[in-house]
């Protein structure tokens, strides 16, 4: 069975994947602080504030958010990420993009020419809804289709 | 483009919903334009001008901004650091700079990395790591002269100290980045920046413009929610910061019940509580501005009418902050543990910060008779601020025949779990605490640490 919900494209993209989420402001810089310097091919939640993702391997994973928070230092980590090939494959927003998030992940789109797809607006109701392990399939206009 | 739903009606398979009211409003408009702005960004300055001004437009659709604005103040980065993730790549530096690309206005940076190692307490393998983690950094720092840069040492997270310089005028916009400048700068300057993150800051100052959302407009500038400080004294800004980030996040908080307990605004002992409870708000959330009621401009001019309709109200009293400081993971050791080392300075100590630690560390010891420090101890400032210590007072002399060292470096690139896995080091910094494996401790207690050199 599977629910569709309706977002804003930001980096439009069809992709699908395995949910990973975190239902509190998800601290960019914290959750990647250990996976940006070494080229593993992963990257492990290291935020230990983040009960949901804390040890988590994110790279590849449909990351499901409210928001980001933290500092604005995650604005060149999406960045790094693509670079060394162990980024998110989506970033899904329940709430409005915040700056550091949308600058950043706009940084990777244009500079590095790899894209993270990254929906907005999504609402309450998808946050509270979508469970890490679920599959999700997003669509390039905004939709989102998510697999129990 | 909207879905399709009315209850929970089975279509093919799919379970479709009531839309949510957010997601239903129109999509990001198309970003208007000036024939200036239009022309750079369809090449007319070139195809890297273009690029960059692609990138801060396509930053104004996401933010869903309807244009630019231009920028009347000095930057501040968050990107002093030549390692890639928290900084530009080499290669997209080298890309700016050779096309003679320069920021709109002058800008500072960042606390520099720890190149200073004498002051860092640091192990042989420590320094060879950190040398080779930063060996691009010299390079970096004259492509960010070339950039424009105020100075090759105007590099703090205290910018707008008088030792440094970039202080923004009320109302200024802004594109900085560094989360505990951006909140001080919005909401003690009443200046006005977004949380605009690393590398998106550099670009938006070099084509001078940044999208129009926000932090940036009067709405967005509104208090959402109130918070009361109810607490029997004034309560510590690192740990008042925490409470008041986890609890709003990234809304606007009006916070009442300090002009009570705090110098008139102005006074220096008031910027610098609110530097310190800022930088806390902004790692526990994502806290861009808040007011103050009585002290921050914007508070003393409109009082409650900084809040909107609708706000909610949460009480901050000495046992939420007692259960908050508690709560704090205890990353090593119990009492009784001799920490290895400890830092104080994140965000960078003023000039009256660096004297009160260092008059509060040599009474210490004088009272207990002792030479020096039992945990080897860093204090960091401002290169500015620190010339200042040197040259003002006798005290700097002191603190160091004390053992106590002073850098203008940042502690996060020191105490990361890497570099510095196995050590237990103490800090009064909640955003270092977030960052790293260090454990917080209230400022009275780490002088009584430092000095006898137990937990």
């Amino acid at each position: 069975m599977a629910r569709t919900w309706q977002g804003r494209p930001v980096l439009a993209g069809d992709i699908e994947g395995e949910a990973a989420v975190s239902r509190r402001g998800f601290n960019t810089y914290a959750s990647f602080f250990t996976s940006i310097h070494v080229p593993s091919g992963s990257a492990v939640c290291a935020d230990s504030g983040n009960a949901d993702l804390y040890g988590v391997d994110l790279a590849g994973r449909i990351l499901c958010v409210p928001k980001t928070t933290g500092s604005t230092s995650s604005g060149a980590v999406w960045l790094r990420l693509v670079t060394l090939g162990n980024a998110p494959a989506a970033v899904l927003f329940s709430e409005q993009i915040d700056p550091p998030a949308a600058g950043g992940l706009v940084v990777a789109d244009i500079w590095s020419g790899s894209r993270i797809v990254t929906i907005d607006r999504l609402g309450v109701e998808f946050l509270e809804t979508v469970r890490s392990g679920d599959r999700v399939e997003v669509r390039s206009d905004g939709t989102v289709i998510v697999a129990a | 483009m909207f879905l399709i739903v009315v209850g929970y009606t089975m279509v093919y398979g799919i379970i479709v919903l009531e839309p949510d009211p957010v997601a239903m409003e129109p999509s990001a408009p198309t970003v208007e334009l000036t024939p200036f702005e239009r022309d750079v960004l369809e090449g007319g300055r070139g195809p890297v001008p273009a690029r960059v001004m692609r990138t801060v437009v396509s930053y104004a659709e996401a933010l869903r901004a309807e244009r630019l604005v231009e920028i009347t103040g000095d930057g501040h980065f968050v990107i002093t650091y030549a390692l890639p993730g928290i900084a530009p790549s080499m290669a997209m530096l080298e890309e700016l700079v050779a096309a003679g690309l320069k920021t709109c206005r002058p800008f500072t940076l960042d606390p520099l990395p720890p190149l200073d190692f004498e002051n860092w307490f640091l192990e042989p393998e420590q320094v060879e790591k950190l040398g080779k983690m930063y060996r691009d950094q010299a390079l970096y720092m004259e492509h960010m002269s070339s950039l424009g840069l105020q100075a090759p040492d105007a590099c703090t997270c205290t910018p707008y100290l008088p030792q440094v310089g970039n202080v923004p005028r009320r109302g200024d916009i802004l594109a900085w980045s560094e989360s505990a400048c951006v909140a001080f700068a919005n909401s003690v300057v009443g200046a006005r920046s977004n949380r605009n993150g690393a590398i998106m800051d550099l670009l938006c100052n070099i084509v001078g413009r940044v999208p129009l959302s926000g932090l940036l407009t009067d709405e967005g500038r509104k208090a959402t929610r109130r918070i009361e400080v109810a607490t029997e004294s004034l309560p510590s800004p690192q740990l008042l910061g925490a409470a008041i980030g986890r609890h709003v996040i990234a809304d606007v908080p009006f916070i009442t019940g300090l002009d009570r307990r705090l110098e008139p605004t102005g006074a220096r002992s008031t910027l610098d509580y609110l530097h310190e409870m800022g930088a806390a708000a902004a790692t526990a959330g994502a806290v861009g501005l808040f007011h103050v009621e009585g002290i921050t401009p914007e508070a003393i001019d409109d009082g409650e009418g900084v809040l909107l309709a609708g706000y909610d109200t949460y009480r901050i009293d000495d046992e939420v902050l007692h259960e908050l400081e508690v709560g704090f993971p205890v990353p090593w050791g119990e009492d009784g543990v001799a920490p290895h080392k400890c830092f104080v300075g994140c965000p960078h100590l003023s000039l009256e910060q660096l004297r009160w630690w260092a008059e509060a560390i040599l009474a210490g010891l004088g009272e207990r008779g002792i030479g020096r420090v039992r945990v080897p101890t860093t204090l960091a400032a401002a290169p500015g601020v620190l010339r200042a210590f040197e040259e003002s007072t006798a005290l700097a002399g002191r603190l160091r025949e004390a053992g106590v060292r002073v850098s203008p470096g940042c502690a996060m690139q020191v105490f990361d779990d890497d570099l510095s896995a196995g050590e237990a080091i103490i800090t009064n910094s909640s955003k270092l605490r977030t960052y790293t494996h260090a454990r917080y401790f209230r400022d009275e207690e780490i002088v009584r640490i430092v000095v006898e050199g137990n937990v």
